[in-house]
């Protein structure tokens, strides 16, 4: 679009638009609204419902105002002034009645029914139309949580649009021709995209209803709360519908600097769990049969305090480990990281308990409290390198973002890895990497010392004077980079060289926050060292010294009995750290475990205290983005029973072991947390001033591999069934994709599978028997495994022996036993 | 003054003589008006299937938010109306009702209609809430409780909305999983036998 | 208090009792007062057409310290709350309170900060009159079935005639009323019986086992 402002007058006013804006934008410039059924602000013009009918001076006919360009000096009329438009929408709208079949009272869509409205409030009082109208079986499930009831359809085309401009799955598909036309699905292949809730949305009239919400409530009975999505750190805003205590649906909030006007199926749909049985209702302690037992909070809080003074009577401070998971609130981070230094006196905190390699510590520091690149920095990039991420599976609304600007623009979008997941439809280039050796390709990209003619034109593209440089250049380092040795360092190095904007992408929505309250060993809000604790000191009693451990640290003590006393917040380590093995030990050996959770894990079983946490939809708080954008949201129920805020549980833990931590509300600690946690030096700024001490920069080659072994590469899926917060959501779990080990064709020739096939990957460790997929996305020698998704964590495939080693694994057809097992 | 009491004492002596107007309730109980508005109940077809649908039409209506209705999915298996939504849960708290009858002016399946009983009261708070199994009525002579199954409602051959069901009211998506067909072509059944201006209402 | 509360302890009279109730149940003064639309129609019950004297009601007593039965007829807004309390508080015992139409029971339709939801918030009520407003047979409705809820009141609690004694233990609250309600009542007395709320697997009427140190 270009600058030029044109002038066009509709309905006798005159209003300045820029050049190639809609009539119907225009219109909505001056306050009116003209009817439509199709127009969506962000898709594509179609005008297939004709609704929109405007009369335009000069033109013979009536013109669709949703497809027709403003021009300089257009006069137009709507229905308000002409007679002409307002006939032809009239027709038009019982004309699209005629099919509709007027079940308005069964149907899930009345009372929010654009449809309608409009035929309330302009359409006819009778209908001339006597004969049969088109019937089709309804309604047909096209997915597990969405059913199609093609009668109600009014052929719109927001579905299919949808799914072809916007999500980039085209099940959904228009078919036959006249008054047959209908929306289907392939026959062969089912419905499965993790955005396909948003079509629900948009439909105009009830022929996309959602499975989970169908016949449970009606507008005026819910409800409505601005929320924010704690499924992922995309951040999208939601609208929480509830009612009766319960949550009835949770929909997309427009918010255009984030999610525009989508989510994700996993956001959408991923609520049951907050009414789940097995979320923990009351405090519970160790009784007199050492059995858990519901006690008073002050009971629980008392039994907690007088376990970790034990721990701290014993060993003082390092006594104690605190752990914590991705799904905090800024707010309750921020509480975490000051009890565990100002009240217990500790250093052993940390959130990462994904498997990594320690150098990321500077390059966290730089990101920690930064502002970074945003959404639209991302979307208006020229170039965009991705690194260790899979945005479709972690991150999915940076995803639409990244196919958003790859079509409107052509965005170059460059993957470096081993694999290149689900980005095959965008990606410009794909720089292969070995697994593990994406440090030293991006430290080459970033030096110019670049080998192969691929990655000397990715290089000319990230910079410099040559043709096709970018002007614009972003680079988003994900959590999986960890894992390689100087990856995520040399993706940093990479970013200030070329003068782009870096940004780290963790998976879970409260690592950002949990970064930005230095909950992790060494590093205090805001990513201050400690010896330049600076505001922190004056803020907190007490900031250590010394470095603590990490969560491995703080697991391998723990079991060698020198941590006494564990602080779970929000944390399954069973489940989420690497090695159960380890954590089980860990979790045994301690005197003391306090966990503080919202539902029953395999951890709870070793605790010594529960402590029940309310759900980010029964509280306030805030989360933070990726991008490092914080975004409060507001209670939308109470809590089930007796849970508490997860900041308010640690502050009165800390009141419990002698210590005021000073907050009565989240604001009180928001309003403490804000000055410390954010900082105003830019990610790149920060990240230029460590120029002067270098990063850990990878250099050595990866070992080669030996005959028939594979380099194992986790990656998380979207969904995953042992999930705490899709408990209960079974419809969605229905869409997930099947987990499977992908691995390139020649590997598989080598290993003789093929696609389809149920194979075994060993490791020194153990094996996991799981469907093998053959693409040709990930990179020879590499085996892409669905991390998430295992029945049992990766870390059990790792020698146990040298756990943070390199994770080599060997693929061959299961055998024949455990198929009928499996089967 | 013995003037006055006798034209006192004779109204009244001759007042003693005059038919009385008084109703003896509730030995004798006068009719009311046959649209008075009294306690509501939920009716059902001739062949005991629940008219209402669900709809929360009657709460949306009800200006004193007395109603609650929450409805749910019929199956093959378990059909309590006709099409595909049901009642399940009905709820009518006689403690906010005013029986302004909005609710069965709202009502699009005449499920909701009222009774003339007004004898309502009662000394617990709870005893107003009057569920679906209070309100609904009772089953016809020889007629089965719902659920019934939808070959039970396919064997009887009756029609429900006199023919003009927007829908099939048998077709049910469930059934559907568990059998999958073709759903290329459109469905013509002879359920709009008896059309009439106004289209397909319901 | 009046007759029961200067029985001596163990005492139970039960001809005694029954020939105070009779009395009471049909002597019952209502107070005069209306405070909305309802009032209409408790004027028109006590006119010659519905003629409440019928029942014992001769007289509507505008005086409290005559009255017996306070019918709350109409809404009762926040401000007249305490002057309905103040009423209540100057009748003497035996008393009795019936709440007539929507309104002064729950709130009616007038969900709103002005209004009591509800006249029980403010005294005990004895009986509640549905209607909006209440036609007069509902309102006598009302009162005859007060009435036999006086002609049944007992001066100590026991087992009325055909009453099984788990029944009486159920209506006077000795225990969980209804094991399958789920409620303020269940949970209250869920302590009490040992696998009433479906949680603990003690046989019915054990004591709890030491570890639930109850």
């Amino acid at each position: 679009m270009s600058d030029d402002q044109i002038t066009v007058t509709i309905d006798g006013t005159e209003v300045q638009v820029p050049e190639g804006t809609l009539v119907i934008r225009a219109a909505e410039r001056l306050g009116i609204t003209i009817p439509r059924f199709c127009d969506h602000p962000l898709l594509e013009p179609v005008a297939a419902c004709r609704q929109c009918i405007v009369e335009i001076e000069g033109m013979r006919k009536p013109m669709t105002s949703c497809s027709t360009k403003a021009t300089d000096g257009m006069v137009v009329k709507t229905h308000l002034t002409s007679d002409m438009a307002a006939v032809a929408q009239r027709g038009q709208l019982e004309f699209l009645l005629i099919n509709h079949p007027l079940d308005c009272p069964q149907c899930d869509k009345g009372g929010e029914c654009p449809l309608q409205d409009q035929a309330l409030a302009h359409g006819p009082p009778d209908s001339r139309f006597i004969d049969q109208k088109r019937r089709y079986e309804k309604p047909i499930p096209i997915s597990p949580q969405i059913l199609l009831d093609r009668e109600r359809c009014v052929l719109c085309a927001r579905c299919t649009r949808f799914s072809q401009e916007i999500s980039g799955d085209p099940f959904i598909e228009l078919f036959e021709r006249g008054a047959l036309e209908q929306v289907a699905v392939y026959e062969d292949e089912p419905y499965h995209s993790y955005f396909s809730g948003n079509v629900i949305q948009i439909c105009p009239v009830g022929a996309l209803t959602s499975t989970s919400y169908r016949f449970k409530s009606r507008p005026f009975d819910l409800r409505s709360t601005g929320g924010v999505c704690n499924q992922c750190s995309a951040g999208c805003n939601l609208r929480v519908d509830t009612r009766r205590g319960g949550i009835e649906r949770q929909l997309a909030a427009d918010n255009m600097a984030v999610n525009e006007m989508w989510n994700c199926d996993k956001g959408r749909f991923g609520f049951p769990w907050v009414s789940h049985p097995e979320r923990l209702q009351q405090p519970q302690a160790r009784g007199s049969l050492l059995a858990l037992e519901p006690v008073s909070w002050h009971g629980a809080l008392t039994t907690a305090a007088e376990g970790l003074q034990a721990a701290l009577d014993a060993g003082g401070g390092d006594a104690v480990g605190v752990l914590t998971g991705g799904r905090l609130t800024d707010e309750d981070a921020y509480a975490v990281s000051r009890f565990a230094r100002d009240a217990v006196g500790t250093d052993n905190v940390d959130f990462r308990l994904w498997p990594r390699t320690d150098d990321e510590r500077e390059v966290l520091a730089a990101v920690a409290g930064a502002p970074g690149p945003t959404y639209e920095d991302v979307e208006h990039a020229d170039v965009v390198v991705v690194a260790g991420l899979d945005p479709e599976e972690e991150v999915p609304i940076l995803h639409l973002r990244l196919r958003k600007a790859w079509r409107k623009h052509g965005q170059r979008i460059v993957v470096v890895g081993p694999t290149l997941g689900t980005m095959s439809e965008i990606a410009w280039r794909w720089v292969r990497t070995d697994a593990g050796d994406e440090g030293r390709v991006l430290t080459a990209l970033a030096t110019g010392a670049t080998t192969g003619e691929l990655q000397d034109e990715v290089a000319a593209a990230l910079g410099g004077d040559g043709e096709g440089a970018a002007t614009s250049v972003v680079v988003l380092a994900g959590e999986r980079l960890s894992r390689s040795p100087g990856a995520l360092p040399s993706a940093a190095m990479l970013a200030q060289r070329r003068d782009a904007a870096f940004a780290w992408v963790p998976r879970r929505n409260g690592a950002r926050g949990a970064l930005d309250a230095g909950l992790l060993p060494g590093l205090l809000p805001g990513g201050r060292p400690q010896s330049q604790a600076g505001p922190v000191a004056d803020a907190w009693d007490h900031v250590p010294t010394a470095p603590g451990r990490d969560a491995r640290g703080i697991l391998e003590a723990a079991a060698a009995g020198e941590i006494k006393a564990l602080y779970l917040v929000g944390v399954d380590p069973v489940r989420d750290f690497e090695d159960p093995r380890l954590a089980r030990a860990a979790l045994e050996a301690a005197d003391t475990v306090i966990v503080q959770d919202l539902m029953r894990t395999e951890t709870t079983a070793y605790a010594d205290v529960l402590l029940p946490a309310a759900a980010p939809q029964e509280r306030v708080g805030s989360f933070t983005t990726w991008e490092g954008r914080r975004q409060p949201f507001p209670q939308a129920l109470p809590p089930q029973r007796l849970q508490q805020q997860d900041w308010d549980i640690t502050r009165q833990l800390a009141r419990a072991l002698g210590a005021d931590l000073g907050w009565e509300t989240a604001s009180d600690v928001r309003a403490e947390a804000a000055p410390l946690m954010d900082r105003r030096a830019s990610v790149a700024e920060r990240l230029a001033a460590l120029e002067s001490e270098p990063l850990p920069l990878a250099t050595a080659p990866v070992p080669p591999l030996e005959e028939g072994e594979l380099e194992a590469v986790v990656a998380d899926l979207l969904l995953a069934e042992r999930s705490t917060l899709l408990a209960g959501a079974d419809d969605l779990l229905a869409t997930a994709r099947t987990p499977s080990a992908v691995m390139a064709p020649a590997d598989a020739e080598r290993a003789g599978v093929g696609h389809g096939d149920t194979v075994e990957v060993r490791g020194p460790g153990g094996a996991v028997t799981l469907p093998l997929a053959v693409r040709p996305h990930v990179v020879e020698g590499s085996v892409v495994l669905p991390g998430n998704a295992l029945e049992a964590p990766v870390g059990t495939l790792a020698d146990p022996d040298d756990p943070t080693g390199r994770l080599r694994v060997t693929v061959a057809a299961a055998p024949a036993d455990e198929l009928e097992e499996s089967a | 003054m013995f003037n006055a009491l006798r034209k006192g004492f004779g109204l009244t002596f001759k007042s003693m003589f005059r038919p009385s107007s008084t109703t003896e309730y509730p030995d004798t109980r006068r009719d009311t008006a046959p649209r008075f508005h009294g306690r509501h109940v939920l009716n059902r077809w001739p062949d005991g299937l629940e008219k209402c649908v669900g709809c929360e039409l009657c709460a949306w209506a009800c200006p004193a938010d007395a109603i609650f209705v929450r409805g749910e999915d019929n199956t093959p298996q378990a059909r309590f109306s006709p099409g595909e939504r049901y009642g399940a849960d009905y709820q009518i708290n006689y403690l906010r009702c005013i029986f302004c009858g909005l609710c069965i002016e709202a009502c699009p399946t005449r499920a909701l209609t009222m009774t003339n009983e007004y004898e309502l009261s009662a000394d617990k708070r709870e005893d107003f809430i009057f569920t679906k199994e209070m309100l609904l009525a009772p089953l016809p002579e020889g007629a089965k409780p719902p659920p019934h199954t939808d070959d039970e409602v396919e064997a009887r051959g009756m029609t429900y909305y006199q023919g003009h069901a927007a829908q099939d009211p048998l077709r049910h998506w469930q059934a559907d999983l568990a059998a999958p067909e073709e759903h290329g072509d459109p469905v013509t059944t002879d359920l709009l036998d008896d059309p009439r201006p106004g289209g397909g209402q319901g | 208090m009046g007759l029961e509360a200067k029985l001596p302890n163990g005492i139970l009279l039960t001809s005694v009792e029954k020939f105070v109730n009779w009395g009471r149940a049909g002597s019952m003064w209502p107070a005069t007062f209306g405070l909305a639309c309802c009032a209409i129609e408790m004027m028109s019950t006590g006119g010659s057409h519905y003629d409440l004297a019928r029942f014992g009601q001769e007289v509507f007593r505008a005086s409290p310290r005559q009255a017996d039965l306070m019918i709350v007829a109409g809404r009762v807004s926040q401000k007249m709350a305490p002057v309905v309390r103040n009423l209540y508080d100057q009748m003497p015992e035996p008393k009795w309170v019936l709440s007539m139409g929507v309104c002064a029971s729950s709130g009616g339709m007038f969900n709103n900060y002005a209004i009591v939801q509800g006249v029980d918030h403010v005294v005990p009520v004895d009986m509640y009159v549905p209607g909006c407003p209440p036609r007069p047979e509902m309102l006598m409705d009302g009162i005859l079935k007060l009435q036999d809820k006086v002609k049944s009141e007992q001066f100590v609690e026991r087992p009325k005639p055909g009453e099984s004694m788990e029944d009486f233990r159920r209506r006077t609250g000795w225990i969980d009323p209804d094991p399958s309600v789920e409620g303020v009542a269940a949970a209250q007395f869920a302590p009490r019986s040992g696998t009433r709320s479906g949680r603990r697997d003690t046989p019915s009427g054990a004591e709890p086992g030491p570890s639930q140190e109850r």
